[in-house]
C-alpha cells in the first residue's frame, strides 16, 4: 500500500463515504491506498460501518479526536499515524467533503513518483469555477505567503497536496487550525534553506476544485484569514523554538 | 471628599463584598491580594492630593498618570503572558487528544455480505 491519504473530517459523514468511494475507484491505479481518516471531534462520530470497506488495494484507518481541535491538528494526527507504516512512500492530503477529485490525487502521486518531493494542486490551472471573492482572497494569500516564505506558488491554500516520505517527515504541524497551510510552506522554505538533509523539490499540478453551496459555506472566508494571521503571529511570538 | 469619591469607594467596597461571597468555601488567598490593591486604590480615591504628591516626587505630572502608567504596563504584560499560557495549554490539549486518537485508531474490517447488501 504505497500511498497514504491523510483526510481530516469534521461533520462530513455523508460526503465522506462518497469521497472514499471515489478514492477506492482509483486505488489500484495509485498502486494501493491507505486512507487515514481523522474525525476531528464531529458532533456525531464517524461510523466506520457506513464507509466503504477495504479491498485488495484499499484500506481505511479511522481515528477520532474526542474534542474538536482544527484541521491542522487532525492532519498532524493522520501524518503521525501514516508515518508508522514503513511501506508508505507517497502522502496525500485531501479534503473529505468531495471538492477534490480522486483523479487529481492520482496526478499528484504521479508527480511525486516522477521525482518531486512536494506536489501542490493548482486550481487556477485546472477547470475550477472559482467564485470571484474566493479568487481575490487566494490572490491575497499568495502574495502574503510569497513575502513570508519566499515560495512562489500559484495556489496558496489548496488542501490537495502530495509529499514524498522524506518531505513529510520534515513537515510536522503545530498549527492546529487553518494556519497549517501556511506553516507547511514555511517548513518547506526552511527545509530548502537548511544545509541539513537534501533540498526539497516542488511542483504545481493542475487540479479541479468543485465548489458547491455546502463547500463554500464551510470554506475559508475573509474572517478566516484574520484568524490565520492571528495564529501565525501567536506562534511567531510565543511558540517554542525548535 | 467629593460625591464621586464616595461613589467610587462604595463601588470598591461592593466589589470586595461580592468577591468574598462568591469565594465562599473556596481558596480566598487571592482575595487578600485584591483587598490590599483596593485599599491602596481607596486611599488614593479618598486623598487624590497624595497621589499627585507621589507623582511629583517621581517626576510625573499628575497623580492619575502615576496610577495609570503601571496599570497599563501590568495589563499589557498580563495579556501577553496569558496568550502564551493559552497557546501552551492548546498544544498540550492537542498532544493529549492526538495520543488518545492514535492509541484507539483502528483499521476498518472487511464488510460481511449482509452489511454490503444493507
Amino acid at each position: 500500500m504505497p500511498v497514504a491519504i491523510l483526510m481530516p473530517v469534521f461533520d462530513e459523514a455523508s460526503r465522506l463515504a462518497r469521497t472514499l468511494e471515489r478514492v477506492r475507484e482509483r486505488a489500484e491505479a495509485m498502486g494501493g491506498v491507505t486512507v487515514f481518516v481523522v474525525d476531528d471531534g464531529s458532533e456525531r462520530a464517524v461510523d466506520g460501518s457506513t464507509l466503504p470497506g477495504p479491498g485488495d488495494a484499499f484500506r481505511v484507518v479511522l481515528a477520532r479526536h474526542v474534542v474538536n481541535l482544527g484541521q491542522g491538528a487532525a492532519l498532524e494526527t493522520a501524518r503521525q499515524l501514516a508515518l508508522r507504516s514503513a511501506e508508505l512512500d507517497v502522502f496525500v492530503t485531501m479534503d473529505s467533503d468531495g471538492q477534490h477529485c480522486a483523479d487529481d490525487a492520482l496526478s499528484l502521486v504521479q508527480a511525486v513518483r516522477a521525482g518531486a518531493d512536494v506536489a501542490f494542486g493548482d486550481r487556477f490551472l485546472g477547470d475550477s469555477e472559482i467564485p470571484p471573492s474566493r479568487r481575490a482572497l487566494l490572490h491575497g494569500a499568495r502574495v502574503f505567503e510569497r513575502v513570508l516564505t519566499g515560495l512562489c506558488l500559484n495556489d496558496a491554500h489548496n488542501g490537495l497536496r502530495a509529499f514524498s516520505r522524506r518531505a513529510i517527515e520534515r513537515i510536522p504541524l503545530r498549527q492546529s487550525r487553518m494556519a497549517h497551510a501556511t506553516e507547511i510552506k514555511q517548513r518547506i522554505a526552511r527545509a530548502r534553506a537548511s544545509a541539513e538533509g537534501p533540498s526539497l523539490t516542488l511542483v504545481e499540478v493542475p487540479v479541479t476544485v468543485r465548489y458547491s453551496s455546502d463547500t463554500r459555506a464551510k470554506g475559508q472566508r475573509a474572517s478566516g484569514a484574520a484568524l490565520i494571521l492571528r495564529d501565525l503571529l501567536g506562534q511567531y511570538l510565543f511558540g517554542e523554538a525548535e | 471628599m467629593t460625591f464621586a469619591s464616595y461613589l467610587l469607594l462604595g463601588l470598591v467596597a461592593g466589589l470586595v463584598i461580592y468577591d468574598f461571597a462568591q469565594l465562599r468555601g473556596k481558596n480566598r488567598r487571592a482575595l487578600v491580594l485584591e483587598v490590599v490593591v483596593y485599599v491602596i486604590g481607596g486611599f488614593f480615591i479618598a486623598f487624590p492630593g497624595r497621589a499627585t504628591d507621589l507623582a511629583h516626587f517621581v517626576g510625573i505630572g499628575r497623580g492619575v498618570d502615576f496610577l495609570l502608567y503601571p496599570i497599563v504596563i501590568w495589563l499589557v504584560r498580563e495579556s501577553l503572558l496569558s496568550r502564551r499560557r493559552r497557546l501552551q495549554e492548546d498544544e498540550r490539549m492537542a498532544e493529549l487528544t492526538r495520543a488518545v486518537a492514535i492509541l484507539e485508531a483502528r483499521e476498518l474490517p472487511a464488510k460481511t455480505e449482509a452489511a454490503r447488501q444493507g
